[in-house]
């Protein structure tokens, strides 16, 4: 290691050196004295013959390694002095790189987390969802896959019969009351399968989880906790471990509580519960079933193979309890992930409400985004590098011209590309960090559709790449010069006559055609945000036909309804009513078994006496207020009176759509039709026929999104095998609604402490928007951030561009300004110069825009793909954008002193 | 002064000196003068050439160096073969009687006009 040695002393290096070199130049002195030659003239001749003890020490110095060292010290000091004075210069390179890293890094990790490592399961990338096709003609979009669910020995005859699951759970998710002495806690349960646990493979962050031995008949009961709720409810305290629980009015001992990344089994799931028993082979005991089941697959089992095999398995169990399934029918199975966020996102905690948004899609658009940012940074940057080096052409030549070697040229300008590329990554990264604080905030808070176990952090490995993919960039671009000077005439450069030469101008018509893409990238980039956001803004501003202002949602189930008689449920629902209209700040409560402008309760198949046409009608059930309440209008007859409520009467006020469908253009008022029965809750199958005495004008009763379905309201009381029970109550309010939701529920539970509130309760409009739009409203956050980055940096790119573009011109302007021309020439040569590159690259860009916003179909709706007024919007913006980046080079170059500008070099 | 009768070709250099170094530890001058003894005078070192060779190949390990009284009783640095040194002027000398026998193979071959 004498290098080390050598390195660590090299004075003492040296000083060996020159006694080494001395006693060689002494010995030959002396020998050619001893050959007889006068003292001066043999030292004379000793050191000419040396050639310079100077430059053979050089010439050693140069074979070792420190030297080299030192060489890299000093082209960093260099390169530094560089910086420094070139600042606008380095600051543009760096902002624009560091913009793009950051940017990229986040929206690539966003889709990485949320899309492969959703789960904190062990082996998740092999977790299934056992999922249900209805093959049945006219089923209902939200009908069409649901999740698998059954009896517990269901689950045991997929188990023993399938060759191709390593192991199934089953899981049903619930609402209960968790009752600690006088506090009640509203939670979201699951009961799992007791190997549940065992299967996910997440140890608990204190006690212990459920285990098979908690699912036997006799054990004592328990149940396992959620981080979220023991911290936010209980304050992270470790002593209620162990402590016994009133859940659902069972004693249960809390035994464990789960880590932050553990949100199995439903995301909103609060309290965790072993389903017990031995499995009846009826599967008459609802808990004693399952409404999903997931399964893990063996190492190597394809999706297809396993769904062909659970196909059999099914469609044998099906032909014991024909009732449970539907006529036609395959069963397959969906990958954890699709089940959670592809387009039918059936699992997610939001209900079925939120599946018209294929989160998994917007994923992929986020991720194609993040690749055309990191595209325009780098082109950015290769571009200021490009402009850079010709500006750089002649003192490069100087060094040649002077002996700098090649290698040691381009050693000094990768060492300055490196230290802009190494500061655009330190910026780059504290952008990254800073940017993933704000998605993760962004995520749908109540976590709806995307996945709880999602750790939405910075992927080390995507920020790697994005860093070197840019440090490379900056390193090539930047060694531009080097490989161009080395391999040509270095007089023209030095001369410094050649400004305008062949070399200089085709290197400027690359940088034009750089710009001229990065601009066409943006447009892309920018057509797509324009499009969500236009979509968006269509979606926020449709007519429903309602009006939720003011509008406090309150929903419950009532928790006596099993033991009722007929017609309990609606005096039940009437006494709450009464007390909640005496309450300060509500002006009139109405009832509706369903949520208007989302998911009518209930379908039934309707037709009309003496025409064969058949079609499901959504029946909601209905108080006499409810028009007033909801802003309802009647488009002829009459609503439900008092008198038909409290009378049961089968009348019924239908929509516009279903007046269509069903009487053509006549008149539906007093024509009957008929409600063919459905069993429901184990009621007695019955038809009904209704008289129809008004109709409605259409809302969107089934989302913004979905046309119009017939629907027809009747009253609340006419029967609860009909309707399906459940209270929904809209309470119209005179201050903000949200401000009464905690008296509402004190003066419900004081009518009846049993009642479970639905998570959904609070002032409409939130629950409107939390279920319509939260999803989109992820989509255009994430993305619009992207866009407006990338249209940051193309003005950053255009401007620079113009700016070197008119420093390099400054002696041509000065020439054509002493020659007479005005400042307005100049200007208009300028700007018409960059508008010429912008243009093109927006007319390239829309025409790409065209060919590929089409895979962004699933996430716009209301407005075409190619939506002229999207495109047209964009393009404005940009010319703007370009406009302004070539406005202030332009208006640097007509302040030129032109006799300044004149003897510039 | 005799002018050097030709260019060394790149890498001979090196193999000269472990050769020269080779028959036992000696200094700079002593291998220079060495050099020009065993070819006749036919190879003219130049120092500028011969101190930065002596250096790398010290880097590279192939030689040592120590400092050592003299023969006129001042202190020298002596250069001598390591054994990492040793085998790589093997391989070397090995390469170049190939390449020489390749060569005097072919211009001792038949040629057209003969």
């Amino acid at each position: 290691m004498t290098w080390i040695r050598r390195a660590l002393h090299k004075s003492q290096a040296e000083k060996s050196l020159d006694k080494e070199l001395q006693f060689h130049l002494d010995r030959q002195i002396a020998d050619y004295i001893a050959a007889g030659m006068p003292p001066e003239e043999a030292r004379r001749r000793a050191r000419l013959e040396f050639g310079g003890l100077d430059r053979v020490k050089e010439e050693v110095r140069d074979t070792r390694w420190e030297t080299h060292l030192d060489n890299l010290f000093r082209d960093f000091r260099y390169a530094f002095r560089g910086i420094k004075r070139d600042r606008r210069f380095a600051f543009i390179a760096i902002l624009a790189l560091a913009l793009g890293i950051g940017a990229s890094t986040v929206a690539f990790s966003a889709f990485y987390n949320l899309l492969f490592s959703a789960f904190a399961a062990k082996d998740a990338n092999r977790l299934v969802v056992f999922s249900l096709q209805n093959a049945e003609k006219g089923v209902l979009p939200e009908l069409n896959l649901t999740p698998l669910g059954g009896s517990l020995s269901d689950v045991d005859a997929i188990r023993s019969q399938s060759q191709v699951f390593e192991e199934i759970v089953g899981y049903h998710r619930g609402i209960t009351l968790l009752r600690d002495g006088n506090d009640i806690h509203q939670v979201h349960t699951a009961s799992v399968t007791s190997n549940a646990f065992d299967f996910y493979g997440v140890p608990p962050l204190l006690g212990r989880g459920i285990t098979p031995a908690d699912g036997m008949a006799k054990s004592s009961p328990v149940f396992v906790m959620s981080y979220k709720t023991w911290k936010g409810e209980f304050h992270s305290d470790p002593a209620i471990l162990g402590k016994s629980f009133l859940v659902d009015d069972t004693p249960r001992t809390l035994i464990g509580i789960m880590p932050p990344r553990f949100q199995a089994y439903g995301a909103l799931v609060q309290i965790w519960t072993p389903i017990t028993g031995s499995p009846d082979t009826k599967g008459a005991d609802p808990a004693m079933s399952v409404d999903t089941m997931m399964a893990r697959l063996k190492p190597g089992v394809t999706l297809e193979t396993a769904s062909a095999d659970l196909d059999v398995i099914v469609k044998s169990l099906a032909k014991n309890h024909q009732n449970n399934f539907p006529k036609h029918f395959s069963a397959r199975v969906l990958s954890a992930t699709d089940f959670m966020m592809g387009p039918y996102g059936i699992g997610s905690a939001g209900g079925p409400e939120t599946q018209h948004f294929d989160i998994k899609r917007m994923l992929y658009a986020l991720l194609a985004g993040a690749i055309i940012l990191l595209l325009i940074a780098c082109s950015n940057v290769a571009n200021l590098l490009l402009a850079r080096a010709t500006v750089r052409e002649k003192e490069i030549a100087v060094r040649a011209a002077l002996g700098a070697t090649r290698s040691r040229l381009i050693q000094q300008l990768i060492v300055e590309s490196f230290t802009l590329a190494s500061g655009a990554c330190v910026l780059g990264c504290i952008f990254a960090y800073g940017g993933m604080k704000g998605v993760t905030a962004l995520i749908p808070a109540k976590g709806a559709s995307i996945g709880g176990e999602a750790v939405v952090g910075l992927d080390w490995q995507v920020l790697l790449f994005a860093l070197v993919v840019t440090a490379l960039t900056t390193i090539l671009c930047g060694l531009a010069p080097a490989l161009y000077t080395v391999r040509r005439d270095l007089q023209p450069s030095l001369a410094g006559s050649d400004r305008a030469a062949n070399a200089t101008f085709r290197r400027g018509r690359l940088r034009a055609g750089i710009v001229i893409g990065e601009v066409a990238l943006c447009i892309l980039l920018l057509t797509g945000a324009g499009l969500m956001m236009r979509s968006f803004f269509l979606l926020t501003h449709i007519d429903l036909g309602f009006n939720m202002d003011h509008l406090l949602f309150v929903a419950f189930d009532n928790p006596h309804s099993e033991g009722d008689g007929p017609g309990q449920e609606a005096i039940y629902l009437q006494k709450i009513v009464e007390r909640l209209k005496a309450l300060p700040g509500v002006s009139d409560v109405a009832i509706n078994n369903s949520l208007p402008g989302y998911n009518p309760g209930v379908r039934h198949e309707v037709s009309v006496p003496g025409s064969s046409y058949v079609e499901r009608v959504g029946m909601d059930g209905c108080s006499e207020n409810l028009p007033q309440v909801l802003g309802l209008q009647l488009t002829s007859g009459s609503w439900l009176t008092e008198g038909d409520v409290t009378g049961a009467r089968q009348v019924a006020v239908i929509n516009q759509t279903m007046a269509l469908h069903f009487f053509g253009g006549e008149d539906p008022v007093g024509r009957q039709f008929t409600v063919k029965a459905t069993a429901i809750k184990g009621h007695t199958p019955q038809d009904a026929d209704f008289q129809v005495i008004g109709v409605l004008r259409d809302v969107k009763d089934f989302g913004p999104q979905v046309p119009v379905i017939p629907m027809a309201f009747v009253p609340h009381t006419v029967t609860d095998a009909l309707l399906g029970g459940g209270g929904v109550l809209f309470i119209r309010t005179k201050v903000a609604p949200a401000s009464l939701m905690h008296a509402v529920k004190e003066e419900v539970w004081m009518f009846d402490r049993e009642v479970i509130f639905s998570p959904q309760s609070g002032p409409y409009v939130d629950t409107f928007y939390w279920l319509t739009y939260s999803a989109h409203e992820f989509g255009l956050m994430t993305f619009a951030p992207l866009a407006g980055i990338a249209l940051l940096l193309v003005v950053i790119g255009v401007f620079s561009v113009m700016a070197y573009d008119v420093s390099l011109r400054t002696h041509e302007i000065g020439v054509r300004m002493a020659l007479g021309a005005q400042q307005d020439n100049i200007l208009k040569m300028v700007l018409v110069r960059g508008a010429r590159m912008v243009a093109a690259g927006i007319i390239i860009g829309l025409f790409v825009s065209y060919g590929l916003t089409r895979f962004l179909a699933s996430q716009v709706w209301g407005v075409s793909t190619a939506d002229p007024w999207t495109f047209g919007v964009v393009a404005i913006f940009a010319i703007f954008a370009g406009l302004v980046a070539c406005y202030i080079p332009a208006r640097r170059a007509t302040r030129l002193d032109p006799m300044a500008a004149l003897r510039y070099e | 002064m005799p002018e050097p009768k030709t260019e060394l070709l790149r890498g001979t250099l090196d193999l000269l000196i472990l050769k020269v170094v080779a028959l036992g530890p000696s200094h700079g001058y002593a291998i220079a003068q060495r050099l020009r003894q065993i070819s006749n005078d036919f190879f003219q070192i130049h120092q500028g050439s011969l101190y930065p060779a002596l250096h790398r190949l010290e880097d590279r390990g192939w030689l040592q160096a120590e400092w050592k009284e003299s023969e006129t009783g001042r202190e020298a640095k002596f250069y001598s073969l390591t054994r990492k040194g040793r085998r790589q002027m093997d391989a070397e000398v090995a390469e170049w009687e190939r390449l020489c026998d390749a060569v005097g193979l072919f211009l001792r071959a038949p040629g057209e006009e003969s």
